[in-house]
């Protein structure tokens, strides 16, 4: 059933802003519904007169359920509700279903976070982020958001936390938005403090494992490199590794196209390594990795330029 | 649909495209599978589309099966066919590539610039998103946009916010987005009238109240901090010519900082990933559209050489946009692990102007885009596509054909260029010149030749040029 205000007394002494295009016709106009046209009247005429009330959180819910794309909607309903000090658990418990419905939209995953600030607390959080990751496992949002949570409250460290990271990992090795959380909760919560010796053995060996169940995803080598390089170890710590699924030796039997990049890259610092680590391009380049010729190329050029790996 | 382009809004197409694909595709694949290989029918060009895809194709298979590796098994089943063959039937190019459907393209981005039915409220935030990305488009397909100038300045002047900046349309706040679109829209529109429809003043106080004290910048009062917002404000500042000291009444002032760009390169530098790429906000997932964001915002604080080496690490950074490549696709993902989309062709493939100009030149696969662009994503019907099966929108339009631009030609930055503007703040983005078109390993011919876009603005370079010259000469706001 659409909504009016015109003749709902409660609306009575509202005199609505129709939108006014003016002379000319403007690009890209909409043929909005009498329903849609209305509320937006009626919201310019309450936003214009700063009034913030319980009608206005219900007129604001209305063009939501209209066009959950307004910005403008959602940053006053968010005002509305910090002026009329609101239950945010409420709005919350609202919230739910209207974000299931719009997977992709900005503005709830804002509006929430902004609720959850006020609410002081992640409670039941952890809940929502898995159902809204079961209709998208990789949603930039929803990853977003969970990356916000850990930071306001602290859980970088929370035991909790990181087993649900791993289990996310583990149901799908290849989910980046994963690994980059991991990432975030061992290396982004310590402010470029040193990692422990103990934290880089684990972060390399779980890394490792995941790699041996697919030496072609490409998530965990770029986890590797990068605990390797946090830590400030020389890429030649990862040359052995490197060797079980690429040995030079063996140009036909390479197991990893990720591997001999790494490996490119470990030759390149070892004194009269070059030449192995054009090799490694090479194959690259005409073989295991084509697409990118131009690039195994550029990184081949970096060797003859300087002596320094690429 | 990207999941991330820098629009503040889900396009409606994306939902009508669940109503309406699944019949779509299985038309579409009927068309193309099982009929020609079996048949022993394979054409000469079909032959040579498939050894090409061959020669590009990664060896090397995982057997564990995960849900990445499904919806990547199930894409490539629906891609693979446009690229191999010719299921929608247009008259091929010299190179045996499906040729640009100009005159489509051009019919389809007139309409998107039309009157929408009351069912595409859900766009009304959009709007100037709409008018950006078809003009852009059209003046990509040496389309004249001259006619719509007086709507263009029309449609703006409705949407310009009295306390400055835009919004989506009449009443509605301003936002960054908005802003951003409105003011590429009305630079090429171009001319005083449009130039002078704009309160430069109050843009100044409006994007002072955006600046955070960490050194980024705010979508909208009260809205999300990202790179979105770093990059669109830097944008409209360098077109406008809007003083670098923020406003007397800029919150950020309270915190220490007097200039916009305080700050800006170190927040930028934290929102590069541990993997080489970019992300909306430190800490968050490497992503193409965020990457051009960064990498612009980055070019237009000075010479790319000089912010790029030294807010980045350019060698994880040049790591991460070349493993974005898709073999054998040849189009652009967004992310590690996710699938081929159009959009990237432009999100990522125009990043390579600005690295090139930091480092070296020719460092991807130009050919394997053109492929993607003109066989995989041009859609029957006019427009263009995310990829095979999808429908096409303004959005993935305008980026398909900025990234089939960015294949075509080279653009150098030139610090010690002569021109006739510049010399003042956040000039950086006027020394950039095209250098001319890119014959290595080129599958187009003139029949699909886009026009140069500028590398960080995404407009016509005279369109930027004269935009800035104006305001320039122009004295007070």
């Amino acid at each position: 059933m659409p909504i009016f205000y015109h003749d709902d007394p409660e609306w009575s002494d509202i005199e609505p802003l129709p939108q006014d295009d003016g002379g000319l016709h403007p690009l890209a106009a909409i043929a909005y519904a009498d329903e849609y046209s209305e509320a937006m009247g009626y919201l310019r005429a309450v936003m214009a007169k700063n009034e913030f009330s319980q009608r206005v959180l219900g007129l604001t819910e209305h063009i939501i359920s209209m066009n959950p794309a307004h910005y403008t909607v959602w940053l006053y309903r968010s005002r509305t509700l910090s002026e009329l000090k609101a239950s945010l658990h409420d709005e919350i418990a609202w919230l739910n279903p209207t974000a299931l419905k719009h997977l992709k939209n900005y503005q709830i995953w804002h509006h929430r976070q902004t609720i959850i600030d006020g609410i002081n607390s992640p409670k039941g959080e952890h809940e929502f982020i898995a159902t809204m990751l079961e209709q998208d496992s990789k949603n930039y949002h929803v990853w977003s958001y969970r990356q916000w949570l850990v930071k306001r409250f602290g859980l970088f460290d929370d035991k909790e936390e990181m087993r649900w990271t791993e289990d996310m990992i583990h149901a799908d090795v290849r989910n980046n938005s994963a690994w980059n959380h991991r990432w975030f909760l061992v290396v982004g919560g310590r402010d470029g403090k040193t990692l422990p010796e103990n934290v880089v053995k684990r972060e390399m060996d779980y890394a490792k494992s995941a790699i041996r169940k697919a030496p072609q995803n490409q998530s965990p080598w770029n986890y590797l490199k990068g605990i390797v390089r946090e830590a400030k170890l020389p890429v030649s710590t990862l040359k052995d590794f490197a060797l079980e699924f690429a040995d030079m030796r063996r140009p036909d039997d390479i197991y990893s196209s990720h591997a001999l990049d790494l490996l490119a890259d470990i030759y390149a610092e070892e004194e009269n390594g070059k030449e192995e680590a054009k090799k490694a391009l090479e194959l690259l380049a005409s073989k295991y990795d084509p697409i990118r010729a131009h690039y195994w190329n550029f990184r081949k050029g970096l060797l003859d330029q300087s002596g320094v790996a690429a | 649909m990207a999941d991330a382009e820098i629009s503040p809004a889900q396009s409606p197409s994306n939902r009508l495209e669940e109503i309406l694909d699944a019949s779509d595709r299985i038309e579409e694949l009927s068309d193309s599978e099982n009929d020609y290989e079996d048949m022993g029918s394979v054409t000469q060009e079909e032959q040579a589309n498939i050894d090409y895809l061959e020669s590009v194709r990664i060896p090397i298979i995982d057997e564990l099966k995960t849900e990445t590796s499904e919806v990547q098994d199930d894409t490539l089943e629906v891609v693979l066919p446009f690229l191999e063959g010719n299921p929608n039937d247009y008259p091929l190019n010299i190179f045996g590539i499906p040729q640009l459907q100009r005159e489509k393209h051009i019919a389809f981005l007139k309409q998107a610039l039309g009157d929408y039915p009351s069912g595409f409220a859900l766009l009304d935030a959009s709007r100037p998103w709409l008018v950006y990305w078809s003009l852009q488009g059209l003046s990509a397909l040496y389309y004249d946009i001259s006619q719509y100038r007086e709507r263009v300045i029309h449609t703006f002047s409705l949407a310009q916010h009295p306390t400055g900046g835009y919004g989506g349309g009449f009443g509605q706040l301003p936002h960054l987005a908005a802003t951003y679109a409105a003011i590429l829209s009305l630079a090429m529109a171009g001319e005083i009238e449009a130039y002078e429809s704009i309160n430069r003043k109050n843009m100044w106080h409006y994007l002072g109240q955006m600046k955070q004290p960490d050194g980024g910048f705010t979508m909208a009062a009260g809205g999300e901090e990202d790179i979105r917002g770093a990059f669109c404000a830097l944008v409209v500042m360098s077109l406008l010519h809007i003083p670098l000291e923020l406003p007397p009444d800029a919150p950020a002032r309270q915190h220490g900082l007097t200039s916009f760009t305080d700050g800006l390169g170190e927040w930028i530098s934290k929102c590069q990933s541990f993997d080489g790429g970019m992300s909306a906000a430190p800490g968050n997932e490497a992503h193409g559209a965020y990457a051009f964001c960064g990498l612009g915002c980055l070019a237009i604080i000075g010479p790319p050489k000089e912010t790029l080496n030294k807010y980045l690490n350019i060698d994880t950074l040049i790591h991460w946009l070349a493993a974005r490549q898709c073999s054998p696709e040849g189009g652009y993902n967004g992310r590690t692990n996710k699938l081929v989309d159009g959009c990237y062709s432009h999100w990522v493939g125009g990043c390579w102007s600005i690295v090139e100009a930091a480092t070296t030149s020719d460092m991807w696969n130009r050919s394997a885009l053109t492929r993607y662009i003109l066989s995989g994503c041009q859609f029957k019907r006019g427009g263009l596509i995310d990829k095979p099966g999808k429908r096409a929108d303004a959005y993935h339009t305008c980026y398909n054909l900025a990234g089939l631009s960015a294949t075509q030609h080279t653009y150098t930055y030139e610090a010690t260029m002569q021109i006739d503007l510049g010399g003042s703040a956040l000039d950086a983005p006027y020394y950039w010149k095209l250098d001319g078109v890119h014959e290595e390993g080129k599958v187009w011919d003139e029949t699909d030749h886009i026009a140069e876009v500028h590398p960080i603005f995404v407009v016509p370079f005279k369109a930027a040029h004269a935009c800035r010259k104006y305001f320039e000469e122009k004295e007070g706001f």
